[in-house]
C-alpha cells in the first residue's frame, strides 16, 4: 500500500474540519475523493501535504510514518501536491518555475530528463518557456502546475480542484493530461467538485461529507449508487 | 531583428519605469553640464550605496514580510564595526606607509563590517523575528513592524550605552593622490565605495538569477506555500535572508565610514532614503531598487544643489507622495497578478 491514512482529524486552529478520515490507495491507482463545497476535501489533501498539521491520526507513505512531517520533508518523501490555488511563483518564467519544481533534486542531468519529460507532456509549456508564469491563462497554469509538481518525479501526486475556474473545454483538457499522467506509472489522488466527470475517469472513490468518509467503493458503483445520484448528481 | 529590439524599446519607453529611467538619465546628463560633473559622481557614489541599504529592505520585506524599521541600525553596526577594525589597521598603516596592508586593511575592516552584520542579523532573527513568527496568529505586518522600531531604539541606546554618544570617524580609507577622470578629480575611498557596491549589487544580481538558492529565496517571496510544496526548507530560507539582508546594509555603513562617522543614530538618514526608494521602486522589487537608489540619489543631489541643503528630504518625500496617489504599485511595480484575480 503505497498511502495509509488513519483515523485522521484536522481542521484549522479550534475548528475541527476532519474527523477520523481513513482511507488508503495502492501503488498506480487513481483515486478521488469527491464531495459538496465545505465537505474538508482540501482540507484532506493539505492535511497529507503537510501544510496543515495534524490533529489525531496518522499518515503513513510507502511504510513510513510521516504525519506531522514538515511540507518540505514530504515532498522529499515523494509526495507532490498541486493545490487549488497552484501556488505558482508568478514573476518566474515557465522553466524557473519547472525547475524550482525539481529543486529536491540535485543532479543537473536528472533535473534536466524531468524537464524534457514535463516538455513532452505538456508541449505548450515548451512553447512558453520564457514567459512570466503570472502572465498565462488559466487553463496554461493548472498545466504549469501540474508540470512543476511532476518535476520532482514523485511516486503520488496530489490535484486539488483541476477544473475550478475553467472553461469546460479547459477542464476537458485538464482531465486528459491526468490520464496521459496515469499511464506513466505515477499514483493519483484527485479530490473534484465535478461528479460525473471524476467518477467516470478514476478507479476508486472517496465520498467525504461533513469531514467523514461516507461512502467508498470502485468509481462505477458509487456513481450508480442512489444515494450519490440523489445527493450529487440530483438525479 | 533590429526592427524588433527598437519595437520593443520603444514600447519600453512608454512603461513607467521606461519613462523615469529616460527622465532620470536627461536630467542627470543635464544637471551635470550645468553645474559640473561632480554632480553625477556624488549621485553615483550614494546611490551605489543606497542600492545596497535598499535591496536589503526589499529582500526583508518581500520575502519575510517584515517592513524593517531596524535597517539603519544595522548600517550604524556596520559602521561602528569597522571603526573598531580600522583604527588599530590604521595605526600599523602609518607607521608602514608601504606595506601592502594600506592596500588590503580597508577591506578587511568593511568585510568585518560584513560579518558582523550577518551575525546581528541571526541573532535579530533567533531572538525577537523568530519568536514572533511562532506565536503571531494575525496581524503579522503590524506586529513585526512595532518588533523593529522597538529594536531600533534599543539597539541606538545600546550604542549609546556602550560606546558613547560622540563621532567615530576615520579621516579616509585609501590614502593617496584622487583618482582623476575626465578632469573631475574623485577621491580614493568615493571611487572605492562606487566600485565596491557595483561590485557586490551585480554579485547578488547573479545569485538572485542564476544560482539555486537564490531562485528559491525569490520563490518564498513570491509564494510561500509553492516554495514549501516544492521542498523548500522556509527557516533556512528566512535565516540566509535576514542575515544576507542586514550585512548588505552593515557594507554600506563600513564602506561610507569616511562619509558618515559612526554614532548612535548614523543609521537614520539611509534608512528613510532607503524607504523612499523601495516605495518609489515598488515592493520587493530587488531590480527595480537597484535603479530607484541612483534616482533618489540624483533626485537628493539635485535639490542640494539648486533648492538647498535644507531641502533635501522635503523634495522626495514630495515625490512619494505623488507616486504614492498615482501609482501605489511604485514605478515599477509588477503587472503581473496573482492566481486567482484574473
Amino acid at each position: 500500500m503505497l498511502l495509509e491514512v488513519k483515523n485522521l482529524d484536522a481542521g484549522y486552529g479550534y475548528l475541527q474540519i476532519l474527523r477520523s478520515v481513513s482511507l488508503n490507495i495502492n501503488e498506480g491507482e487513481y483515486v478521488c475523493i469527491v464531495g459538496p463545497n465545505g465537505a474538508g476535501k482540501s482540507t484532506t489533501m493539505k492535511t497529507i501535504a503537510g501544510l496543515i498539521p495534524p490533529m489525531g491520526g496518522s499518515i503513513i507513505f510507502n511504510g513510513e510514518d510521516i504525519t506531522g512531517l514538515p511540507a518540505s520533508e514530504i515532498t522529499k518523501k515523494g509526495i507532490s501536491f498541486v493545490s487549488e490555488e497552484l501556488n505558482l511563483f508568478v514573476n518566474m518564467s515557465v522553466r524557473e518555475n519547472l525547475y524550482m519544481g525539481a529543486y529536491i533534486i540535485k543532479d543537473k542531468k536528472v533535473q534536466k530528463e524531468r524537464l524534457d519529460f514535463v516538455f513532452e507532456l505538456f508541449p505548450r509549456l515548451e512553447e512558453r518557456k520564457d514567459q512570466l508564469a503570472g502572465t498565462m491563462s488559466g487553463g496554461e497554469r493548472k498545466m504549469l502546475a501540474i508540470g512543476r509538481g511532476m518535476m520532482s518525479d514523485p511516486k503520488l501526486i496530489l490535484v486539488d480542484e483541476p477544473s475550478f475556474g475553467l472553461a469546460p473545454q479547459l477542464t476537458a483538457n485538464v482531465f486528459e493530461s491526468l490520464n496521459v499522467l496515469i499511464k506513466t506509472g505515477v499514483t493519483i489522488l484527485l479530490v473534484e467538485q465535478n461528479v460525473t466527470k471524476t467518477l467516470a475517469v478514476t478507479d476508486r472513490g472517496y465520498i467525504l461529507e461533513n469531514g467523514k468518509i461516507g461512502l467508498e467503493g470502485a468509481s462505477s458503483d458509487l456513481a450508480d449508487d442512489p444515494h450519490v445520484r440523489k445527493v450529487f448528481l440530483g438525479v | 531583428m533590429s526592427d524588433n529590439y527598437v519595437s520593443k524599446f520603444v514600447i519600453w519607453s512608454k512603461s513607467a519605469a521606461g519613462i523615469s529611467i529616460l527622465v532620470t538619465i536627461f536630467v542627470a546628463v543635464f544637471a551635470a553640464i550645468n553645474s559640473g560633473p561632480y554632480l553625477i559622481v556624488n549621485t553615483i557614489v550614494t546611490g551605489g550605496m543606497l542600492a545596497l541599504v535598499a535591496t536589503g529592505l526589499t529582500l526583508m520585506l518581500g520575502v519575510l514580510n517584515i517592513a524593517m524599521f531596524a535597517h539603519g541600525e544595522f548600517f550604524m553596526i556596520g559602521s561602528l564595526t569597522a571603526f573598531y577594525v580600522f583604527t588599530p589597521i590604521s595605526n600599523y598603516i602609518s607607521e608602514n606607509p608601504e606595506s601592502f596592508v594600506a592596500v588590503i586593511g580597508p577591506l578587511i575592516a568593511i568585510i568585518c563590517a560584513a560579518i558582523v552584520g550577518a551575525i546581528a542579523g541571526i541573532i535579530a532573527e533567533k531572538l525577537v523575528f523568530g519568536p514572533l513568527r511562532k506565536r503571531s496568529t494575525d496581524n503579522w505586518v503590524m506586529n513585526s513592524f512595532l518588533l523593529t522600531v522597538g529594536l531600533s531604539v534599543l539597539l541606538v541606546n545600546l550604542h549609546q550605552l556602550i560606546f558613547g554618544a560622540d563621532f567615530k570617524g576615520i579621516v579616509g580609507y585609501w590614502s593617496g593622490m584622487p583618482v582623476s577622470i575626465a578632469d573631475v578629480f574623485i577621491s580614493r575611498d568615493r571611487a572605492m565605495a562606487f566600485v565596491i557596491s557595483a561590485v557586490i549589487v551585480a554579485i547578488f544580481w547573479f545569485f538572485m538569477t542564476y544560482t539555486r538558492t537564490g531562485m528559491s529565496i525569490r520563490a518564498v517571496s513570491q509564494d510561500i506555500t509553492g516554495a514549501q510544496i516544492v521542498g523548500i526548507d522556509i527557516e533556512k530560507i528566512v535565516l540566509l535572508t535576514i542575515s544576507l539582508a542586514c550585512a548588505l546594509s552593515a557594507v554600506a555603513g563600513g564602506s561610507l565610514l569616511f562619509m558618515y562617522p559612526s554614532y548612535p543614530t548614523v543609521g537614520l538618514e539611509p534608512l528613510y532614503l532607503a524607504w523612499f526608494v523601495v516605495i518609489l521602486s515598488g515592493l520587493g522589487n530587488i531590480l527595480g531598487a537597484v535603479a530607484g537608489a541612483f534616482m533618489v540619489a540624483l533626485l537628493k543631489a539635485i535639490t542640494v544643489e539648486y533648492i538647498g541643503a535644507g531641502w533635501d528630504f522635503v523634495v522626495p518625500s514630495a515625490l512619494i507622495m505623488l507616486v504614492l496617489i498615482f501609482k501605489p504599485s511604485g514605478i515599477f511595480g509588477s503587472d503581473v497578478r496573482g492566481a486567482l484575480d484574473q
